[in-house]
């Protein structure tokens, strides 16, 4: 095969004599367990990202439990996806020298009982302490029905937050019910007076076990289980779930469906976006200055209900393209709002960034410091505000961002203002694409269809928040196995870090210009 | 102690208990129109304090009797404070109340109460509202007591009915430009003794910045209605001062039943003005950050130092 520059790393090693190139511009290198250590030392002096980190059982004929480490390196389109067999559940940590493994691992451990020797962090993630000691829910051998939760739990059970020492050291428990409508997360704070000295956020309180639920179920029927990971990506994850199977089945889709996918990507990016620059403006009491946001954002959902009959865009992706067409004058009405709307949101923007209150509330709070991105493996708007050139629809661009590339703003701040900035410049953007992709649309039938082969491929998609990831493994016609990694799981630890040294009563606002998902991490 | 003063004390306290409510709602019905929203009835802070009124009062286990006793030493300090802000209607001869001193510590004697009863329920936004407010207070109280003295220096009297009095005569600021001045602290003293953006947000949800709301948010049922409604107050008060050093025309001096209620009609009409520019105010600025609180607190001080500068020399 030929050597793509994402094997560099490999170089001289077996496992590159092994390499296969998988369905979607992914290679797979199955490593040995005795080359592994130097293979990820190579890695990191590289300056790759590990991008996902997940586990499949039974994959492919092979017996037991295989680890699946997905790398990503910076301009470089192919993702290196290292195999590695986890014999006796057991396997070194890479968290260490890449700390984005630490929650991986840690997702691992409770789903398929892998323990992983020399991580910095053993403590489990997404099973609370009520789950029983030996339930492992993703384990094939384990049922997808209730199961009995432990009544009492013992005190060494318990989860133990990072504990912080010193005189005047307060903890503040925040959540996981908050006052307001939100998803529940819990937030620990240790705090001196009102400096914020460390922060653990503890999520998954509504673990819904989507990918078990998707296990044995129809590629078809696992679009729904992919609109439900998270309600303002219902697009996204759709799109990235369905160009799995496409690309595992090696159809095409019609370049009507692929300009039209993109299109409602873009809307959902929109109001996505407008939700976030909104509740920066309300979190700083500001709500003079948000409601033009929010006017905005309700005209685009129900532009979205008159394109698609739902606000949401639920129910219109399908496998092959779309589920049914969007109606011709519904995208001319479209196409003409959207010319309104880039004036409206300027002096939207413009009157939020005209209160000097509000500049100094945003300037430099919450920073998220670019030496941080590649390491935790931030995506989306947080990368590209803190300074890296990041976004998938540029570095692998799939379906009409081959033909339509987004310009993509980059700031240095990586505070809020940043945040605001590259949030705000990507609205318009989205505007402009839609725009392009509109002029020049092409008639003619928004699905194919084909027969859904077997196979695995992993699909990316930049949602809203940043990059999203799938694997998606069919076998004998049913999905086998379904990993999602949305952006807000890898995002959740640039908060710990940004709001370092920031005062308590700034954190919601910091929360908000991150405005990380619940559900995408609640999977 | 007589007859015609005790009438006054139940009458002024009445009218301040009954039309307070009305503002709360009138604020939020202004900031909402600037938000494009429809915004709640003007009743709807009446029909609040009467649901929360029929409600039951639930306590934590750990809370003691400062969280039981909170609601009615407010209400109380809040009450006794509207002794001496006559709304509409000074009395005449009356000494021993209406002292702006003692005006200004029986509302921090509310609030103390209310630091003390968010620390005693033992949740922690309860404790961090009270250590805010406390550290806020601590720089907020100077300012306040050095804009009254700015008044009391105009007035060369620091009793609020002797102002009031002066003021009903004929529109002293007519005389006087440095009322203007000092009508800006006074103001600014509302905005904070009320816990209004951009020093608070009464609004919010986020336990995380709330000052006040922090400080009651375990407070239910009747002792809820009891804060709500003594903060309510607390701000007719404030604007009663204002009210009646800058626009006092119309307030009754005589006791007739005619002059009377003219005189409340006149006052409602007023702070009613006011309660929109507040509402105007809040929408026109977002919060600060808390660190800078004591920007807005300089301002008024300055201000206030100006005006006595202005008187002495």
């Amino acid at each position: 095969m030929a050597s793509p520059e994402i094997l560099t790393s490999l170089k001289g090693t077996e496992c590159l004599k092994t390499a296969f190139p998988g369905n979607n511009s992914e290679i797979y290198a199955p490593v040995d367990e005795a080359e592994f250590p130097a293979i990820i030392d190579a890695l990191a002096n590289d300056g790759c990202v590990l991008i996902s980190l997940f586990c499949a059982q039974n994959f492919e004929g092979r017996k037991g439990l295989a680890l699946f480490y997905a790398f990503e390196r910076r301009g470089c389109e192919n993702i290196l996806v290292l195999m590695r067999s986890a014999k006796g559940s057991k396997a070194t940590s890479v968290a260490q020298k890449f700390p984005s493994a630490c929650w991986f691992e840690r997702e691992v451990s409770d789903g398929f009982g892998i323990e992983f020797e020399g991580a910095f962090d053993n403590r489990r993630l997404f099973l609370h302490e009520v789950y029983p000691e030996d339930f492992h829910p993703l384990l094939k051998e384990t049922p997808n029905k209730k199961i009995k939760l432990r009544e009492k739990i013992p005190a060494e059970s318990e989860y133990q937050f990072k504990p912080m020492n010193g005189e005047g050291v307060y903890q503040i428990p925040v959540g996981p019910v908050h006052a307001g409508i939100i998803e529940p997360g819990h937030f620990r704070f240790s705090v001196i007076g009102e400096p914020i000295s460390n922060l653990e956020v503890r999520m998954f309180y509504k673990h819904r076990g989507v990918e078990k639920l998707a296990e044995g179920k129809t590629p078809e029927e696992c679009v729904k289980i992919a609109e439900a990971i998270s309600g303002d990506e219902t697009v996204a994850n759709s799109v990235a779930f369905c160009m799995a199977v496409e690309k595992i089945s090696g159809a095409k889709i019609p370049a009507r469906a692929d300009r039209l996918r993109a299109v409602l990507l873009e809307m959902e990016r929109i109001y996505s976006l407008l939700g976030d620059v909104a509740g920066m403006a309300v979190d700083i009491a500001f709500a003079s200055g948000a409601s033009p946001f929010f006017i905005l954002r309700e005209e685009i959902l129900r532009q979205n209900a008159n394109l698609t009959g739902s606000r949401f865009m639920k129910g219109i992706v399908g496998i092959g393209g779309l589920k049914k067409d969007v109606p011709e004058n519904e995208l001319r009405n479209l196409s003409s709002y959207l010319k309104t709307f880039p004036k409206l949101f300027k002096e939207a923007h413009d009157s939020v960034l005209s209160s000097t209150i509000s500049v100094d509330r945003f300037d430099r709070t919450g920073l998220v410091e670019k030496r941080l991105v590649s390491p935790l493996n931030l995506t989306g708007p947080i990368a590209r505000a803190s300074g890296v050139q990041i976004d998938n629809r540029k570095d692998r661009p799939y379906g009409a961002y081959q033909s339509f590339k987004p310009r993509v703003k980059i700031m240095d701040g990586g505070d809020v203002l940043s945040r605001f900035e590259v949030k705000s410049h990507e609205i318009l953007e989205s505007v402009n694409l839609i725009q392009k992709i509109l002029k020049d649309l092409p008639e003619g039938p928004v699905s194919s269809n084909f027969k859904i082969s077997d196979g695995f491929c992993l699909s990316t998609v930049e949602a809203p928040r940043g990059q999203n990831l799938h694997w998606v493994y069919i076998k004998d016609g049913v999905v086998d196995r379904y990993k999602v990694r949305t952006a807000s799981f890898c995002n959740w630890q640039a908060i710990e870090h940004a709001v370092i040294g920031n005062i308590v009563p700034d954190f919601p606002l910091i929360n908000k210009s991150m405005n990380l998902s619940y559900a995408g991490t609640d999977l | 102690m007589n007859w015609p003063f005790l009438i006054y004390i139940f009458v002024n306290a009445a009218f301040a208990l009954l039309i307070s409510p009305f503002y709360m709602s009138l604020i939020k019905k202004i900031k909402a129109w600037t938000q494009r929203r429809k915004g709640p009835p003007l009743f709807q802070t009446y029909y609040n304090i009467a649901k929360l009124m029929k409600k039951e009062v639930v306590y934590s286990s750990n809370s003691s009797w400062i969280m039981r006793t909170t609601p009615y030493a407010n209400m109380i300090a809040v009450l006794a404070a509207a002794m001496f802000v006559p709304l509409a209607f000074v009395p005449q001869g009356f000494d021993g109340v209406g002292n702006i001193i003692l005006f200004v510590y029986l509302l921090a004697v509310a609030r103390f109460f209310m630091a003390l009863s968010g620390l005693d329920a033992g949740s922690t936004f309860g404790g961090m509202g009270s250590s805010r407010e406390m550290s806020l207070s601590a720089i907020i109280e100077p300012t306040t007591i050095v804009v009254f003295a700015a008044l009391a220096f105009t007035f060369k009297t620091t009793n609020l009915h002797e102002i009031f009095t002066e003021t009903a005569k004929f529109p002293a600021f007519v005389m006087n430009p440095s009322l203007f001045l000092i009508s800006i602290p006074l103001f600014l003293v509302i905005i904070v003794e009320t816990a209004r953006v951009p020093v608070d947000n009464p609004e919010t949800h986020l336990e995380l910045t709330m000052i006040h709301e922090a400080m009651i948010l375990e407070q239910s049922g009747r002792n809820l209605a009891l804060m709500e409604l003594s903060s309510a107050v607390k701000q007719t008060l404030l604007t009663g001062v204002l009210v009646n050093v800058l626009m006092p025309w119309g307030l009754a001096t005589e006791f007739t039943l005619q002059a009377i209620l003219f005189s409340m009609l006149a006052f409602f009409a007023k702070a009613a003005a006011i309660s929109i520019i507040i509402g105007l105010f809040e929408s026109a600025l977002a919060k600060i950050r808390l660190f800078l609180l004591p920007h807005i607190f300089m301002l008024a001080f300055f201000l206030s130092v100006l005006a006595i500068l202005l008187e002495v020399f």
